[in-house]
This record gives structure tokens, C-alpha cells and sequence, in this order.
């Protein structure tokens, strides 16, 4: 919507998450994509913590579209199309997360890349971690493989989609990065978890 | 020498030992004992002193359930002996005694105070003089309570975290039946938890001969894939959630199906000195042998119900007892007194009437007097219990469809394993797994017991009904006596019930004692309500983890950079000031000031019907707004008053922006969603607060940096006050609203959150040779103020219209649409408001407290203040606050009462500053 251009993140400035000074005070090394400066590795146990415990990565920069009129979208399953999930959030609206390239797919969408941020969750031990924070039913009888859960998370709105059997994706209010990646840290790291780079989060998701 | 040899099933591991200090002496146990098996070994008998009396207490049920073992580990109180695992260096310490466990000054209640310390004596025995309250109120202070916490703590130092695990089926208790209805569940199919307290599952039957059998059972529970939880109480059923407390983590357990298995509870007999230690329980006896091979006594005397006793009898010859003599009321004998001072020595024994009496020397009472069955979780989660005479307890009468129960406390201990099988299988089954199991077999097949008197050999002594609270069989004679005939009324009078065993062992001989008090059946009486928690649980458990879900502006890192103040504002972490707040006011003034309102709400309002839309939520136009143009808004509910108010931008012929307040936004948000659900119309709404930053470049330089900001066109005549349009900033893309709720030439600058920090450090830099200076809340705060800007909420309430806040031009009754709040506002028009909103000025001096009373001549209060602040840009004291609306002209003369002082003050209805806001406009 060409009057709403200003919601779209697309500007010659570096855009950055909201998670991104503690990513740094992890030790993330940066690198600039497609205009965002993203957690892309941090150490060598990255893919060790996301096959035996947990690791967390900061995806804020994953495109987030909302749209109208979701057509034959299924409730609480999203589908993956065009590099992105498609999630129904209600009977009119549903929201696009994924590659931004995929905004060249849908018309007269609402640009919420920067309302809400995302973390994605992995490893075995991803459920106990959300069992810590969160009250939803992740279980794989509740919650299969591209289940969409609108939900509370750590006290406040948000999103959980199981983008694999021990990978998900949660999204929360961008204002609310630092406090999320508090408590998603707090309990990962008691449970002998991590942060982990998008390079590692996809290289392991190549390897399933 | 109490340490048995080893014993089949015990639980030590004789080849480790582990230290601690008891009251600062070292003690020595094994891995695998007690606290209370290690230091019942090394010779302890007195492990607390009670309650009231300071009586000394020993070892009772050595399972958790009674209160007589509580201490204090490394500094917590409330910590029961006999279920705390021993670990090397632990520091243990007594409760309730000063100044030690074996010499206790307040003993001396025990000896005199009777008469002065009947149920309720803080009621009665203290009441007067009444000028000696202090000093009593500090005596009671000092004794009441069990143990003492630190008055304060700087930070954690226990991790406690809540994991939520949501199952099909939850069976807490693991004993056999509660083993058996997991395995059975978990093989059909279902998701299982099991929440058992002890530290292994297997209940009764590790100390009772079946510790094979039930390590047999975990095994298989755990190889079906139930998430079988030890040392984990249930301490609530809350609608279906049932919390269990494990160690550090309190787990809420949501399960389709709840099956209790949580066993029956042994209870006391009451009679005279049945608190003195060496009186015991069988239960407790048997679990010292088997568990922690040790020999609880020398020579026993065995006082029974049931065969409960009889079979503790037969373990207590097995482990060298000598058992010289057994009471079965069966028989018609019981146990009438125990003697001793600091410990048992002799049990009179003889039948009910007193006939038959015999003084027997031991030094241990073994006593069964019955089972309860522990039914308080499954009456929290909706059970029905009645009494059962033939069995002289209160059983189960009726569960809700999602609750089942089995083994001993469904009335099934004859065969708990079958019970729980069947029961596990048909909770599965409920569920669409699994087969339905066969109908049910024959009823409770255990032998008949007798049911104990409520007391017996009264006159002798203390005859304790509940050892938590000190309450004796007198006790609940008394308050009885005085009317307290109900078993809730005297629970709360003689706190029988209300300790730490939370009704355990003294619910039944309560009712009991009542019933012969008063004369009625035990059905009658009833049991009091069952009431979380179950078990005993430091609150530290229940707080979890400390964070709060605090919202922060993308922009947030630079305030902190910047060594801004920072505070709370709604749910959001914002910056106070500075460092200055009036030379950042000033600043704002003279040259340039920035500040960030990211908090503001902000929403989308989008389709063919948006204006219509807010034509009827709004009592001001916005359909017949210009594009790229701006209104404020006053948001009024149906009664006409104001919940919030902002800006609205048209986008283009079907986009409106809409701003709201920062604490605003969520409950904005919800009220439209409301109203848009309700009318259907053809309008979508989006919330995108927190995905854009905003922030308010303000100031007399303020169009010079946005010269270097942006190729727009920022000269007033291109860029009017009241415009919007969207425009590259600092190389981002952004809507600048040319507003001015700070009094000054102004950009709202709003823009996708990612670019928070760096169009910030754009626009310092570009506006660092103009002397920029970034403000914050503080002095936005003096100069909406000198303004007069109101701020919703401080300077408005529940009972504030447009008219009373002195804005009746925003209220366009002649509207073609109905709006919200248009008939109160009709109303309200023609009644014009008895208060209004004025400006008003003092001399320099004291800055009145915001709500200080406004007087009128004879000093009664007519109004209040809502904002005051000191401007250094007017060199005076300004503020608002509600006034008669006769006085609500210039120059009026008002009192403000300020705690003592007096101030008086000035009324003006223009705006401070800029009152023809030609600055704004210019």
C-alpha cells in the first residue's frame, strides 16, 4: 500500500533488531544482509547446542506481512510458499513471514516487519525452554510440524509456529526484544543452551 | 545401638558418609539418610519444641505429613527432618526453642500458662490493660511463629522457575495404584505425568514389604514413557491446573484427566500425652526400619485400630524390638496415657471405661488409629466426600467425569495395583485410548477396624487433636462451650487444622472431638473446605522467575548511552531526563530539542469506510479530512467523558494514522477492534506501535535540521502546521507530522523501528551546530504544561467531558452520524459542567503537590490541582487544576492547600505560552 510505504523497512540506514546489543554482548559476529545487520555465527558449539540441548537466533529480520482476505488458508497450520510461512490469524487476516522477496507475492499488505520480532527456538530441548515462559500446548498431538499458535509468551502477545519437529518460531512485540531475549536466555542457558547464528540455524535445518 | 544391619530395600548407601552440624554439633549419617534418620541414629529424641507450650516433640510419621520434625536448613526455616536428604556440610538448626532445643525458657507455658492460653487467648488474655498492648503485641510478635526469616535480602539466592506441561493424563501419588493407573495409561496411548512426593515412587510399599514389586513398577512406568517427577508435591488443583512443587521448579500441570492415587494418611490417637516423644506412628516406625535401618526403640508397646498395628508389631520384632505389649481396640484395649518427661517411659493401657488398667515401662508407642484417605486434592478439583461409618473416615462419594481416583483413597487399598490399573486404563480410554477396562470387582476386602474414641484418658493430661497448633481435646471442649459449634467456625477459633499438616492428622479427630461435644453424627459436622496448598511450599517457589515485561523503543540503547534517567511509564522503560530536564526545556526554546515518542500508540485505520468509521468513534470529523492533513482527536466513551485523546493523519482517501496517549494505546486498540467487530463495516485495523519509532524534533532551529534531513520541502508555506507527509529521513523512509504538543515548531518523525538508533544519531548530528539537545519526559511534561496541554488521565479522570476540560470545540454535535457519547454529550451541553479545567500561575517558590486541594473563602476544598511545574522559561510556577466553573476566569484569586501551606494562586484559561500559537503556526 503505497501510502503506508513508511512501515516498510527498506530505508539506506542499517536496520537492526532490537536483540541486537545483546547478540553483540554474546559474542555474535554481525554481518550485514539485505540491509539488516544480523547474528550470523557466534561460536564453535552453535551446532553442537542445537543437536543435543537448545540454541536461540535472532530472525527479526525475516519479512512480516499482514494480509486480508487469507482465502483458503487452514486455521492453527500455516503453509510454506514463495520462501514463507502463510499463517491464518483470524477469519479476515492472516500474516506472511518469511523471505522478502515474498512481498512481491502478495498485494495490499500491511508491512509489520518491524512490529514484531522473532526468535527462532531449536534443538531437542526447544519445548522445555517454551515450557519455562510460555503456556501453550507444544506438544506434536497439539502443536504438528507448521502448527500457528497465537498465544501469550512470557507474559505478553505473541506467536509460536513449529517450523519443525524441534525448531520454532516465535514472534513477539518488537519494544519487547530486550525482555524476551532476557527470559528465553534465562531459560535456555539453565538448561545448558545458547545463542546461535542464522548460518548454523540454517545449515542444521539443510542437514534434517 | 540404633543403626540395624542392613535391611532388603533400605535406602542408604552405608559405604558414604556425610557431615553436617545439628545446632552447631557435628553429626554423622549415611548417603541415603534423613535428617531425621541421621540424627535419630546419633541419639537425637527432641527434634522441635511445639507450638504453644514449647512441648517437646519427636518423630512421629516420618513421611512428611506431621509437623514434629521441622527445622531449619542453612538459614530456611520450615524444613521437615525427616524427608531432607542429608548433604555433606548442611547446617541444621532446632525451631521454637531459646535458647536451646533441650533447655527452652518458654517450656514454662507448658507448666503455668493453661489458663492463660485457652483457644483464642491473644483475644482474650491480652486485651487489658489496654495501655500494655504495645508491649504484649511485641511479647506475642516475639513467640508466635515457627522459625524466622531474614527482615531482608539483597538479591536471590535460590533459582525458582515455573515449567508449564500440559499432559492426558496426570496421576499424583506414586504408590502401586498410582504406579499401576500410569503404566496402564501411558501403554494405551496417553501422554503421562506422575507427581509423587517422595524421593523414589512406591509409596507404603518400600517400607511395608513391597519395595521389589514397586521398583518394578517404576521401572515399567518410566520404560512407557512416563515423565514420572519424585520428591514433587501436588499442593493445588486450580481449575484443572494442578501445581506441583519440585525441588526449584513449580510445575503446572494441565492434564485431560486427573487420577489421584494420593494414599490414605495414618492417624493419631488421641489420649493423654500422645505428643511426648517415643510415641509414634506405625507407619513412621516401619519406615525408620525399612528405609534407614534403624530400631526406633527398645522396648515397644503397640495401641491399634486395625491390622496396621499388628503388622508394624511383627516388623518391630524383626528388628530386634522387643514388643511387650500390644492394645487392639478391636479388643477393647487402647492406650490411655503415655509417661514420661523428656521422653517416653511407661503407656497405661486398659479398656476404653478405664477398667482393666495396666501401667506398662517402654519407651516407645507405636499407635494406628485408622486411615484417612487423603482426599483434599481430589475435593479442590471437585470431588464430593461423605463419612463412612463402617470405616470411621470421610471417603469419596462422587468426582467430576475428568477426575478419577484409586487405591487407597478411592476405598481400593486392598489391592491398590489392580486399582490403579483399571483406573489408569479408563482414563485413557476416556480419552480414545486404549481398551475399556473390565467392571469393576468386589468391594475393600481389608479386615474391619474399629473406630478410636475421639479421646481416651482425658483428665490425665494433654490430650493433643492437633500438634501443629497445640490444640488439645479441652481446647475444642471450650470452644464449643462458647458457640464455636460448627467445624469451620472452630477451626478458625482454635486454628485446629490451619498448621503445617494442613488437616493431615488432626481433621478427624477434630470432627470427632466436636461431634461428642455437640452431639451430632460425623456426617453432620462435615469436613472443613479443602484449600490449597496441600503440602508446605516456601513462597520463594511460588515466585518464579523476576522479570518484567518491560517495553523498550528501539532508540533506548542511546538514553541509556546518554545517561538518561530512567523510569517507568506504563508498561514501557522511558527516559525521565538528562541529566537537566529544565535546561532541556530551555533548549527546546532557544534552539532545538528532540525527544523520543516511540510509546505512542499508533494505528492503522484502513478501507472504504475508515472515515465513517472514526466519524463514530470520534465527536470531531475526520471523514471531510484532507489528505496529508491532521485533527486531534478526543476519544470520549459512551458516557461522554474522556478515555484518551492523539492525532489523526489522513494517509490518502482510505489510510488514516491514528496516534493515541503512550498508556493509551492497548485499551484504544481494544475499543476499536470492539466497536469494528460490532459495526461490520469494511475496515481493517492495524496496530503498529511497536514497529515504528517515532520521535519530536522541536524548536526554533528545528526547520533548519530538517533542511538536512530530507529533500522535502520544509518551509511553512509548503509545510504547514497540521500537515503529514511521508518523506525520506536521514535515508528512511517516514511519516513527519508537523505538530506541536511542546509549544514549538515541530516534526513527529515516525519511521520503521529497525532505524531507531541511527535516525537518532542523524538527527544530533545534523542538528549538533544548533545546539540540539535531546529532552525527556520531564521537561515535555513543563512545556505541554505551559501550553496547557492536557494529559489524559492526570489532568482528566473518570467523570471529565470535553466541556469540563475546556474543549468544547472539539465536540461537533451537529454531525450527520450518531457517535459514541453523542447523547451524554448532548446532555452535558446542556448541563454545563459545575467544574472546569483552568490554567494557573504562582510566583516563584513552592511547586504545589499535583493533587492538592483547591479551597474556596472558608476553606472547604472546591477543586484540585493536576500538574504543576516550575518554568524556567516563564520564570514562574504554572499549572492546572479544576475549579468552579465560576471561577474559572482570568485573574480569579484560588487557595491551593498544600499540606500546611497555603499558596495563593492565579486562574488563566489561555495557554502560558504562545496562547494564539503563532510560534506553532509560524
Amino acid at each position: 500500500v503505497k501510502a503506508l510505504d513508511f512501515l516498510e523497512p527498506s530505508g539506506s540506514a542499517v536496520a537492526r533488531s532490537p536483540m541486537e546489543g545483546q547478540a553483540i554482548a554474546a559474542g555474535a559476529r554481525m554481518e550485514l544482509r539485505d540491509g539488516w545487520n544480523v547474528a550470523v555465527a557466534y561460536d564453535d558449539a552453535e551446532r553442537e547446542r542445537l543437536r543435543t540441548s537448545v540454541g536461540w537466533a535472532d530472525v527479526s529480520h525475516l519479512a512480516k506481512l499482514e494480509i486480508e482476505r487469507p482465502g483458503d488458508l487452514e486455521p492453527g497450520l500455516a503453509t510454506r510458499a514463495h520462501g514463507a510461512w502463510w499463517c491464518r490469524v483470524t477469519r479476515d487476516r492472516a500474516l506472511v513471514i518469511g523471505d522478502p522477496a515474498v512481498r512481491e507475492q502478495v498485494e495490499d499488505a500491511v508491512d509489520v516487519t518491524t512490529a514484531l520480532a522473532a526468535l527462532t527456538i531449536a534443538g531437542p530441548l526447544a519445548r522445555e525452554v517454551f515450557a519455562r515462559f510460555c503456556a501453550l500446548d507444544l506438544r506434536p498431538q497439539s502443536t504438528p510440524v507448521r502448527g500457528f499458535r497465537p498465544g501469550s509468551v512470557a507474559r505478553t502477545p505473541g506467536y509460536v509456529l513449529r517450523e519443525d519437529a524441534d525448531r520454532f518460531l516465535m514472534l513477539f512485540g518488537w519494544a519487547l526484544g530486550e525482555y524476551l531475549w532476557t527470559v528465553v536466555a534465562d531459560a535456555a542457558g539453565s538448561l545448558g543452551g545458547g545463542p546461535v547464528g542464522v548460518d548454523a540455524l540454517e545449515r542444521e535445518a539443510a542437514r534434517a | 545401638v540404633t543403626r540395624l544391619p542392613p535391611q532388603p530395600g533400605e535406602r542408604l548407601d552405608r559405604s558414604t558418609s556425610v557431615g553436617f552440624t545439628f545446632d552447631g554439633k557435628p553429626v554423622q549419617g549415611h548417603a541415603g539418610d534423613t535428617v531425621a534418620s541421621a540424627l535419630f541414629a546419633a541419639g537425637q529424641r527432641t527434634f522441635s519444641r511445639s507450638f504453644k507450650y514449647h512441648r517437646r516433640r519427636g518423630l512421629l510419621c516420618c513421611a512428611g505429613q506431621c509437623p514434629n520434625c521441622l527445622v531449619a536448613v542453612d538459614g530456611a526455616p520450615g524444613v521437615r527432618a525427616c524427608t531432607e536428604p542429608v548433604r555433606e556440610g548442611m547446617k541444621v538448626e532446632h525451631l521454637n526453642a531459646t535458647p536451646s532445643l533441650e533447655r527452652d525458657v518458654m517450656a514454662v507455658t507448658d507448666a503455668v500458662g493453661g489458663p492463660f492460653t485457652p483457644p483464642g487467648f491473644y483475644y482474650k488474655t491480652f486485651i487489658r490493660p489496654r495501655r500494655l498492648w504495645p508491649l504484649y503485641e511485641k511479647l506475642l510478635r516475639n513467640v508466635a511463629g515457627l522459625g524466622r526469616l531474614r527482615a531482608s535480602q539483597d538479591e536471590r539466592e535460590w533459582r525458582t522457575e515455573y515449567r508449564r506441561r500440559h499432559a492426558d493424563v496426570l496421576v499424583v501419588g506414586g504408590g502401586l495404584a498410582g504406579l499401576a493407573a500410569a503404566i496402564a495409561a501411558a501403554r494405551a496411548g496417553a501422554d503421562v505425568v506422575l507427581a509423587d512426593e517422595g524421593p523414589e515412587p512406591g509409596g507404603r510399599a518400600l517400607a511395608e514389604g513391597g519395595h521389589e514389586r514397586a521398583r518394578e513398577l517404576a521401572a515399567q512406568a518410566r520404560a512407557a514413557g512416563v515423565e514420572v517427577l519424585t520428591s514433587a508435591s501436588a499442593l493445588g488443583s486450580f481449575d484443572g491446573l494442578v501445581a506441583v512443587w519440585q525441588a526449584s521448579t513449580l510445575h503446572q500441570v494441565r492434564a485431560r484427566r486427573l487420577v489421584f492415587a494420593t494414599g490414605d494418611v495414618e492417624q493419631p490417637l488421641v489420649f493423654a500425652g500422645n505428643d511426648l516423644p517415643g510415641v509414634m506412628l506405625s507407619g513412621g516406625v516401619r519406615r525408620l526400619i525399612a528405609l534407614y535401618g534403624i530400631a526406633p526403640g527398645t522396648r515397644a508397646v503397640v495401641a491399634t485400630t486395625s491390622d496396621r498395628g499388628l503388622e508394624a508389631a511383627d516388623a518391630l520384632r524383626a528388628a530386634g524390638v522387643e514388643v511387650v505389649a500390644v492394645a487392639d481396640l478391636r479388643e477393647g484395649r487402647t492406650v490411655l496415657e503415655a509417661e514420661g518427661r523428656k521422653h517416653v517411659s511407661a503407656a497405661v493401657l486398659g479398656a476404653l471405661d478405664g477398667a482393666d488398667e495396666r501401667r506398662v515401662e517402654c519407651d516407645l508407642i507405636v499407635m494406628s488409629g485408622g486411615a484417612a484417605p487423603a482426599t483434599s486434592l481430589v475435593a479442590q478439583a471437585g470431588g464430593r466426600t461423605a463419612y463412612d461409618e463402617g470405616r470411621g473416615h470421610f471417603a469419596i462419594a462422587e468426582l467430576p467425569d475428568d477426575v478419577l481416583a484409586a487405591g487407597a483413597v478411592a476405598d481400593h487399598g486392598d489391592d491398590p495395583e489392580r486399582s490403579g490399573e483399571r483406573t489408569g486404563a479408563l482414563a485413557a480410554h476416556a480419552l480414545g485410548l486404549g481398551d475399556a477396562p473390565p467392571p469393576d470387582g468386589p468391594a475393600d476386602r481389608r479386615a474391619p477396624e474399629a473406630v478410636p474414641p475421639a479421646v481416651a484418658g482425658a483428665g490425665r493430661g494433654k490430650c493433643f487433636a492437633c500438634l501443629c497448633e497445640d490444640v488439645t481435646a479441652k481446647d475444642i471442649h471450650l470452644s464449643v462451650d462458647e458457640g464455636y459449634d460448627s467445624i469451620e467456625l472452630s477451626k478458625r477459633y482454635t486454628t485446629a487444622t490451619m498448621g503445617p499438616c494442613q488437616g493431615r492428622m488432626c481433621q478427624l479427630p477434630a470432627i470427632r472431638l466436636m461431634a461428642q461435644e455437640t452431639g451430632q453424627d460425623l456426617a453432620s459436622i462435615g469436613t472443613t473446605t479443602a484449600r490449597p496448598p496441600w503440602s508446605a511450599v516456601p513462597l520463594g517457589a511460588l515466585a518464579g522467575r523476576p522479570w518484567d515485561p518491560a517495553k523498550r523503543s528501539s532508540i533506548h540503547p542511546r538514553h541509556r548511552e546518554l545517561g538518561a534517567r530512567v523510569m517507568w511509564a506504563g508498561d514501557w522503560r522511558r527516559a525521565y531526563d538528562y541529566g537537566d530536564p529544565q535546561a532541556e526545556a530551555l533548549a527546546v526554546h532557544e534552539s532545538a530539542g528532540l525527544i523520543d515518542v516511540s510509546t505512542l500508540g499508533k494505528l492503522i485505520v484502513r478501507g472504504p469506510q475508515a472515515g465513517e468509521f472514526l466519524d463514530r468513534l470520534y465527536p470531531n470529523r475526520f471523514a471531510n479530512l484532507a489528505p496529508g492533513r491532521i485533527r486531534y482527536g478526543v476519544l470520549t466513551s459512551d458516557a461522554g467523558r474522556i478515555m484518551d485523546d492523539g492525532t489523526i493523519c489522513r494517509l490518502d482517501d482510505e489510510s488514516f494514522y491514528v496516534t493515541t496517549t503512550s498508556s493509551g494505546a492497548g485499551a484504544v486498540e481494544q475499543w476499536f477492534s470492539w466497536w469494528l467487530a460490532d459495526w461490520r463495516m469494511e475496515v481493517a485495523l492495524t496496530d503498529v506501535t511497536q514497529g515504528l519509532a517515532a520521535v519530536n524534533l522541536a524548536g526554533p532551529r528545528s526547520r533548519e535540521i530538517m533542511g538536512r534531513l530530507t529533500e522535502l520541502d520544509c518551509s511553512n508555506e509548503a509545510f504547514a502546521y497540521l500537515d503529514g507527509k511521508r518523506a525520506q529521513v536521514a535515508g528512511v523512509a517516514a511519516l513527519v507530522l508537523r505538530i506541536g504538543f511542546v509549544g514549538e515548531v515541530g516534526y513527529e518523525i515516525h519511521f520503521p523501528a529497525a532505524y531507531g538508533q541511527d535516525v537518532w544519531d542523524a538527527i544530533l548530528e545534523a542538528g549538533a551546530e544548533h545546539g540540539i539537545r535531546p529532552f525527556g519526559l520531564e521537561p515535555q511534561r513543563i512545556l505541554r504544561l505551559q501550553k496547557m496541554h492536557i494529559l489524559v488521565g492526570q489532568d482528566t479522570d473518570s467523570e471529565s467531558t470535553p466541556f469540563g476540560a475546556a474543549m468544547p470545540w472539539i465536540v461537533k454535535l451537529d454531525k450527520d452520524e450518531d457517535f459514541i457519547g453523542k447523547w451524554a454529550l448532548e446532555h452535558a451541553a446542556e448541563h454545563p459542567s459545575e467544574t472546569t479545567l483552568v490554567g494557573f500561575t504562582l510566583p516563584d517558590g513552592d511547586v504545589p503537590t499535583e493533587g492538592a486541594a483547591v479551597l474556596d473563602g472558608r476553606g472547604e476544598p472546591i477543586g484540585q490541582v493536576t500538574s504543576a511545574r516550575h518554568s524556567r522559561q516563564l520564570g514562574q510556577i504554572i499549572g492546572m487544576a479544576w475549579v468552579p466553573a465560576d471561577m474559572a476566569s482570568d485573574g480569579t484569586a484560588i487557595t491551593i492547600s498544600d499540606e500546611s501551606r497555603r499558596l495563593r494562586a492565579e486562574v488563566l484559561t489561555r495557554p502560558f505560552y504562545d496562547p494564539d500559537g503563532e510560534v506553532l503556526r509560524s
